[in-house]
């Protein structure tokens, strides 16, 4: 050592004021010595702390550590390192150390040396660190169990979906055998009226024979209806097969049909525009039919039925008036729902209620949609649109 | 299931009767080197490691199972069954003590006798019962296991200058011991200090020896002296000593105490 260097403080100085806490135990624990910088941190005065154990002055989750960890630590490995402690300071808070402690054997038994460094911003920093920590697992634990529900209620749906659909094609197939079983009795009953109407009948029995056909031939239009219904609502949807058609020379066709089948009523056909519309021409025929028949049902017959077809630029358009009473915007609302009757007194006039809704399949089966307007003045006219996306000409 | 990896269960020595060993929370079968070598010339001695603690297959831990002591006790009896044989004493520090009991309630007869060292069947006070301690102690502890195991000090044994004064460990050794997952401690922590086994050890008429320490703040004399009340065929035998361990602080008082109580099953003659 040069002469010129200062000389250093003398090691008790050293040892009191050092930059940290530094104890000395018995093996059990007993404060044999403890430094001022230690005596400031936790408030007692040295003569204080000698004789009581270090692990009392420590809250108690640390002194059960002590007991669990860090004592069998320094029987076993002679040291610990880095041991995070709160400490009871004279006035009750809690004082965050970190300590750093060795068991050395001296010539005179052995004894626990501890150094102990306030950590005060550390820890705060720490418990942030620890705090977020709890929160990213209270989240995530969160969204693992709302990610079990909605597998939960996913496969519930699955499960409900497939049962829907087995429902679905049951009862499509339901619909369709008894559909056909019903048709050949109707078929067989209407040729065999016809085949007597032939022979010479009396007025009376004539009269009897067309009541026969008539509701042979109601039976099978509500046959027809209830099949198309159960394939709308409940299985694939009404299907349409649509090719290029001259819209007027259609509708002209239909109407012409329908005159025979409804010799009562004056129907009227007005063409606007010219040109081929894509459509499948049975099913529009069936809306023609459909719509008529609620016009002969509900309008006043004593002024004639209106259908009119009218080629525009972007759409084909049917539409059929007829001048009955006006219907009410309530039902107007509800009109194309199925199982709708535009009132309840005509029970004998057709089907039961799924025309309208049967109408507008078919044409949404086609890209197209329906509407229907009711006034006193233009009386009630549906209207059915068609659109010219692969319109021809 | 490979029980010897899962437990990193150790058998060592020979003799009439099986001395099984098992440690309590917060370190692994290491704790058990001081008493140990006096048994081995004399019988046959099983340690092993907690699922979750030391060496054990961490992936054995199964946070359903190791909910409450019944996990580990099965544990026990399946290392009993595979590795003992004759009659089986059971020495369990703290914890262990009450998974003993567990394993003899499960299988009587499969435990001869038992060691109980530091036990209590209930750490909190309840009713009239006195434990100890108080739930917030218990939430106390928790929150300092929380702030040791951040990360940076999940080792909880980095050996800062070597071990003066002690015999050299080997690093293996030094290295596992205490050093548990964090998850695991904190569940093991509150597994333990929230049990109640007073139904369990109440009337359990297997011989036993308490080996309670003079001064002990997890198991207080008071808890020693309750659990001779209630098991029968108990000695309580009482060590001078401070903390939880006396088989490492005072293992010699604790070796005599048990070679006198086991000399049934073992014969107390050292070489």
């Amino acid at each position: 050592m040069s002469t010129d260097e200062p000389p250093l403080p003398d090691p008790q100085t050293l040892f009191e004021c050092a930059p940290c806490g530094l104890v000395v135990t018995k093996e059990d624990g007993t404060i044999l010595r403890a430094n001022q910088t230690f005596c400031h941190w936790i408030g007692f005065d040295s003569q204080a702390l000698v004789g009581r154990r270090f692990q009392d002055l420590l809250t108690m989750g640390g002194r059960i550590f002590h007991q669990t960890h860090w004592a069998p630590l320094m029987q076993m490995q002679g040291s610990v390192a880095e041991v995070k402690l709160d400490l009871v300071h004279h006035d009750k808070h809690t004082v965050t150390m970190l300590l750093n402690g060795v068991r050395r054997e001296h010539a005179n038994g052995a004894f626990n040396e501890l150094a102990l460094f306030g950590t005060i911003d550390r820890d705060k920093y720490e418990r942030e660190l620890l705090n977020a920590r709890k929160l990213a697992e209270g989240l995530l634990s969160e969204k693992m169990a709302a990610d079990a529900a909605l597998l939960d209620a996913q496969t519930q749906l699955n499960r409900a979906y497939e049962k829907a659909k087995r429902r679905a094609s049951f009862a499509e197939q339901m619909v369709a055998i008894v559909s056909h079983d019903l048709k050949n009795p109707l078929t067989a009953i209407k040729m065999a009226s016809d085949i007597l109407a032939q022979g010479e009948r009396t007025a009376r029995e004539t009269k009897l024979l067309g009541h026969i056909s008539q509701s042979a031939e109601r039976a099978q239009r509500m046959i027809a209806d209830l099949l198309d219904f159960a394939l709308a609502r409940v299985g694939r949807g009404i299907g349409v097969s649509p090719t290029s058609q001259d819209l007027h020379t259609l509708v002209r066709q239909s109407v012409d049909e329908l005159r025979m089948a409804f010799p009562e009523a004056t129907l009227l056909h007005q063409s606007i525009g010219s040109g081929n519309a894509n459509l499948d021409a049975d099913r529009v025929q069936q809306i023609i039919g459909n719509l008529v028949a609620n016009s002969v049902a509900y309008g006043d017959l004593a002024q004639p039925i209106t259908i009119t077809s009218r080629l525009e630029e972007n759409q084909a358009v049917v539409s059929v008036q007829n001048h009955g009473p006006v219907i009410p915007a309530s039902l107007i609302a509800i009109l194309f729902e199925p199982m709708t009757r535009g009132t309840d007194t005509d029970s004998d006039v057709r089907s039961v209620g799924l025309g309208l809704f049967i109408v507008r399949e078919i044409a949404m089966a086609h890209g197209g949609d329906v509407s229907v307007s009711s006034t006193p003045e233009d009386g009630t006219v549906f209207s059915v649109y068609f659109p010219s996306t692969a319109a021809a000409q | 299931m490979d029980l010897q990896h899962r437990n990193n269960a150790r058998v060592m020595g020979d003799g009439p009767a099986t001395l099984v060993f098992s440690h309590g929370f917060g370190c692994d079968q290491t704790m058990w080197r001081y008493l140990v070598d006096h048994f081995t010339g004399r019988c046959k001695v099983m340690l092993y490691d907690l699922v979750g603690a030391g060496q054990s297959d961490l992936g054995a831990y199964d946070k359903e199972k190791y909910n409450s002591l019944a996990g580990y006790a099965q544990d026990l009896g399946e290392l009993i069954d595979e590795f003992a044989t004759g009659p089986v004493i059971l020495v369990g520090h703290s914890v262990s003590a009450m998974i003993g009991a567990l394993v003899d309630r499960q299988r009587p007869g499969a435990i001869a006798a038992h060691v109980m060292i530091g036990p209590s069947p209930c750490y909190i006070d309840v009713d009239d019962y006195v434990g100890g301690f108080k739930l917030e102690d218990i939430h106390s502890l928790l929150d300092t296991l929380d702030s040791n195991y951040l990360g940076w000090s999940s080792t909880m044994a980095p050996v800062i200058m070597g071990a003066p004064g002690q015999p050299a460990l080997g690093e293996e050794l030094t290295n596992s011991f205490c050093r548990t997952e964090p998850e695991i401690a904190k569940q093991f922590a509150r597994v333990t200090f929230m049990s109640d086994n007073r139904k369990d050890v109440a009337g359990l008429t297997t011989p036993t020896l308490i080996l309670q320490s003079s001064d002990d703040l997890i198991a207080p004399v008071a808890v020693g002296e309750y659990l001779h009340g209630v098991l029968p065929n108990s000695t309580l035998c009482l060590v001078a000593n401070v903390g939880h361990c006396p088989h490492m602080s005072a293992p010699c008082a604790c070796s005599e105490a048990m070679d006198s109580f086991l000399s049934p099953w073992i014969d107390p003659h050292v070489d």
